[in-house]
């Protein structure tokens, strides 16, 4: 079968490419709709490894309510394109040094024989597996307790915002 | 049972590697806050693709859980943190954070 190959490299070109937009296009409306395209790639790429639900929810949160969040901000601030575009001398520098000693220690950690089963095949999962009911069986009984936690963080979250937005400082 | 899959699950991790140091190019050199918070939302997505490919190799929904959990708090991450930038926007006219130094002396 080759179509998941397939499947797998169109996925990977397009959240590669979408992601370089993101962070070298001048204009923000763009970098954001850049940003959706890699929020799907990276769905599809959930689809490709049985997590369905999860895909949907990709969809749903973030490419639905984050990313419209986002776009609403940007048509609030009217921002005008950034000029210069990078921020300014030994910052970029140091920025780009950095971001490649990343790159290298986590490939090193990908790709060093410690971590199990690297190359090899992965296991045959059971049917169901990633599905609404078995996400909702593990999360209803083993975590319980930190999906409550989580509700109480989103209300924090609403209120924080609204205090925020509202509040004239200075 | 659902056939093993043909693409290594290595390969996802790379992609992974890839797409969070693309994101850290883009919180350490872009000056616009907005494009920042976008860098770090992918940042996120690289680490839940991390998650889920290693869900996916244990055969353990557990992976699934922990993201289910990171896009929660990216919500709520993005609703105040956009609610900052709107009141720093307000107050300064500004989204660039080479422009907002307060605390730098």
């Amino acid at each position: 079968m080759l179509i998941p190959a397939f499947l797998f490299a169109m996925f990977a070109g397009i959240a590669i490419g979408c992601s370089l937009g993101v962070i070298f296009h001048r204009n923000p409306v763009h970098c954001a709709l850049l940003l959706v395209g890699v929020l799907l790639s990276v769905s599809g790429l959930f689809i490709l490894l049985n997590a369905s639900f999860l895909a949907a929810l990709q969809v749903l949160v973030y490419a639905g309510a984050i990313m419209v969040l986002f776009l609403f901000v940007l048509m609030l601030l009217n921002l005008k394109g950034e000029n210069p575009l990078l921020t300014r001398g030994a910052a970029k520098g140091f920025g780009i040094l950095f971001a490649i000693v990343v790159f290298v220690e986590l490939l090193w950690t990908v790709l060093s024989p410690q971590m199990e089963g690297g190359m090899a095949a992965s296991p045959t999962v059971p049917t169901g597996f990633g599905s609404p009911a078995a996400i909702g069986r593990v999360l209803y009984t083993v975590w319980l307790y930190p999906f409550e936690i989580t509700s109480i963080l989103l209300l924090i979250a609403v209120i924080g915002a609204v205090v925020l937005a509202k509040r004239k400082f200075g | 049972m659902t056939p093993a899959p043909t693409v290594p699950l290595v390969c996802y991790q790379i992609l992974a590697a890839i797409l969070f140091t693309i994101g850290v190019v883009g919180v350490l050199v872009r000056r616009s806050a907005l494009i920042i918070f976008m860098s770090i939302e992918l940042m996120l997505n690289a680490v839940n693709l991390s998650f889920v490919a290693f869900s996916r190799q244990h055969a353990s929904m557990d992976g699934h859980i922990f993201v289910f959990f990171v896009m929660a708090v990216a919500a709520a991450e993005v609703a105040v943190g956009l609610a900052i930038l709107v009141a720093i926007f307000r107050n300064r006219d500004t989204a660039n954070v080479d422009d907002v130094r307060l605390l730098r002396g």
